[in-house]
């Protein structure tokens, strides 16, 4: 619900309660008004009738208009010299029955005690009411109506800075490394927002870049450090040296080889988090795939490998080169690396995605923790256990559906390329195989 | 072949140097930016090798002053930055090659050779030791003058070992070479097993003599002196 909306729903519900109560205060003081003054008035008259009286004149049945009775009393006086009595004046009375005021005094004149009476008829409470409730219906929906327009219109101009603000939040973009820049404003709160929100991105930037910063540089701290060790390793072994010796060189270089290795998919990996490789091209993905073919034909050859390709000609997806390269070589690799001699790579490539088949022994874990960093099916073996994170990252930067499966001895990945119109039921998608995933888990 | 090493880590300097130094190069050393331009602009050299990161500036402006001042001589960047784009503007900025650290010290050795063919030689691309010939364009492998039928990468191998004559080559430095980028995520031993041992064979079958010796555990050797016997 919009603001806007809010703030008139508020001003709607507190007008609708305010009027009734409004309304009875103003009613209840226009009938006491008018009691009270005819009341003074049928006084007035009784005083009138009471100096005739004393003066000896016999006073009319009317005086000014109203009724007159005068009664001689015989007891004593009433401790009130004047009294009101009220007839037919409450709300229970019908539209039709008239209020009638009658006032009562008391004199003593001349030794004798008379009760002079007098009434006269009101405007009945209901009637008012009646005649106000029109004037209220009509007051109300016009100042309703008002609130409406006004705050569609005013709610424009005093928002217009918060929507300014709101469009420059959703504009920023940490990765740009761009301070927020947010028009001025004279409304104390907005003004807040503006500091607090500037101060913020601000600050995120600051942090962000140096974070970044720190992580790469770490990685890149490291690499000279190991460009040292690895030569002088390398300087080493052209001295005269024994064949314990050697070995011992020899699984020093191997660490260092998988030090390097480790290190380079880290970079990598901070990289992908830190959204770098945003620049995405249409490419020629049957043109990238079947070139990184090439690259690894002798090593497909050397393990003996059958590999079948079902490549369509001129795929075109929408992606960063160089993420595409890492993507289908992690991929390969995989396929090559965890594979049996004689065995079988089965490739299909189209529009729609890859799928990748290869023989190979069983996973030890199930294959949807294979995408978890450092996670390897063989903890001893050579490889790093970064190569399948790096995918799943690559995939998600993407919006690319990805799915591990390890079914009758075959090792089974497919990547399905989502349209950036396809973007969100791909994630819908991934969200079940979670789901599914989970479920399997579950069940062992 | 003269070179300049512009490089603060001293250590790997001296390996460089070292190396370098082995194969009969005159080299020289730089620890700094400034250091550099002083040599540069006094002396000259064939090549050099230009680290990016230095203590009083980037080597990237050091390559607009080699480029200002019309200074000869190729040169080969060595960085810790290795991705691609990284590369590429080290090449747009006029370098000639870009190795990426950690390298190893045979490939650097390589790289320079291959530069040097590309550059400096007349036409001539033909690398050869005794009874072998290797044609770098046109990528023939002759013995004895008779063609023998090599794939790339055997080529490639054999090519490498003759320009690191006599030196330990590792495994992981010959899987380098040959695969680049794309040796991560394989177990590359077998495979570098698997490719020498083919060009031994061909070799051998040709009548070449057998110059590769394994060494122990650590990878293969080039020996010149094997053909004497």
């Amino acid at each position: 619900m919009k603001l806007a909306d809010k703030f008139t729903l508020w001003f709607l519900a507190i007008i609708l309660l305010v009027t009734p109560i409004s309304m009875f205060t103003t009613l209840s003081n226009i009938r006491y008004r008018i009691d009270n003054s005819e009341i003074e008035r049928l006084k007035a008259v009784n005083n009138e009738v009471a100096e005739q009286l004393k003066a000896g004149i016999a006073p009319d049945q009317y005086s000014q208009g109203r009724p007159i009775a005068i009664q001689k009393i015989d007891g004593i006086l009433p401790k009130e010299k004047v009294q009101v009595q009220k007839q037919k004046c409450d709300s229970t009375a019908s539209v039709t029955d008239e209020c009638r005021i009658t006032v009562s005094s008391y004199y003593t004149i001349n030794g004798v005690n008379y009760q002079v009476s007098s009434y006269n008829y009101v405007t009945q409470s209901n009637q008012i009411l009646k005649g106000m409730i029109l004037t209220a219906i009509l007051k109300t929906l016009l100042i309703a109506l008002a609130v409406l327009l006004t705050v569609r219109v005013v709610s424009k101009k005093i928002l217009s800075p918060f929507n300014q603000t709101l469009k420059s939040i959703q504009k920023f973009s940490i990765k740009k490394k761009q301070a927020l820049r947010l028009t001025a404003t004279n409304t104390k709160e907005f003004q807040e927002l503006n500091q607090f929100l500037k101060k913020m991105t601000d600050k995120a930037v600051t942090e962000y870049s140096q974070v970044k910063e720190f992580s790469e540089n770490a990685s890149h701290e490291l690499q000279t450090p190991l460009a040292v060790l690895r030569s002088k390793l390398e300087l080493l072994t052209e001295t005269d040296i024994q064949q314990n010796q050697a070995s011992l060189i020899a699984d020093m270089q191997n660490a260092i080889e998988k030090l390097s290795r480790i290190n380079h998919s880290l970079l990598l990996l901070t990289k992908l988090e830190n959204q770098e490789f945003e620049a995405t091209t249409a490419i020629n993905f049957t043109k990238q795939t079947t070139e990184l073919l090439t690259i690894y034909e002798d090593r497909i050859t050397i393990k003996e490998l059958k590999v079948t390709q079902l490549i369509e000609p001129n795929i075109t997806v929408s992606i960063n080169a160089a993420l595409a390269d890492m993507l289908f070589d992690n991929l390969l690799s995989n396929a090559i690396r965890h594979n049996v001699k004689n065995g079988s790579i089965f490739l299909e490539i189209n529009q729609q995605g890859i799928l990748i088949k290869n023989t190979g022994p069983e996973p030890v874990f199930p294959t949807e923790e294979l995408f978890q960093r450092f996670k390897k099916s063989n903890q001893c073996s050579n490889s790093v256990g970064l190569g399948l994170a790096i995918v799943k990252r690559i995939c998600e930067l993407n919006n690319f559906d990805i799915q591990y499966i390890y079914e009758q001895g075959y090792h089974i990945v497919s990547v399905r390329f989502g349209s950036p119109a396809a973007a969100t039921s791909a994630q819908a998608n991934k969200v079940t195989t979670e789901e599914a995933g989970n479920k399997i888990v579950t069940l062992e | 072949m003269k070179i300049l090493v512009v490089e603060d880590n001293r250590e790997l300097a001296s390996s460089i140097y070292d190396y370098l130094a082995g194969e009969n190069y005159i080299c020289e050393l730089a620890f700094a930016a400034n250091e550099a331009r002083e040599k540069l602009l006094f002396f000259t050299y064939d090549c050099i090798i230009l680290d990016l990161m230095l203590p009083d500036g980037n080597g990237l402006e050091l390559l607009d002053f080699i480029k200002a001042e019309r200074i000869n001589g190729f040169i080969l960047i060595i960085s810790a930055k290795g991705a691609l784009d990284d590369k590429i503007k080290g090449l747009e900025e006029g370098a000639d090659d870009y190795l990426t650290k950690p390298f190893h010290l045979p490939e650097l050795h390589a790289r320079l050779r291959a530069i040097h063919r590309r550059k400096n030689l007349n036409g001539n691309n033909i690398v050869s030791f005794n009874e072998i010939t290797l044609n770098t364009n046109t990528f023939e492998l002759k013995i004895h003058g008779k063609e023998l039928d090599a794939t790339r990468k055997e080529f490639e191998l054999l090519l490498y070992f003759l320009v690191n004559k006599n030196r330990v080559l590792s495994r992981q430095a010959i899987a380098n070479h040959l695969w680049g980028d794309y040796t991560d995520n394989l177990s590359n031993v077998d495979f570098v097993y698997q490719h020498v041992k083919n060009l031994r064979k061909k070799i051998n079958s040709a009548g070449g003599d057998d110059y590769i010796d394994t060494i122990y555990g650590l990878g293969y050797k080039f020996n010149t002196n094997k053909g004497l016997h």
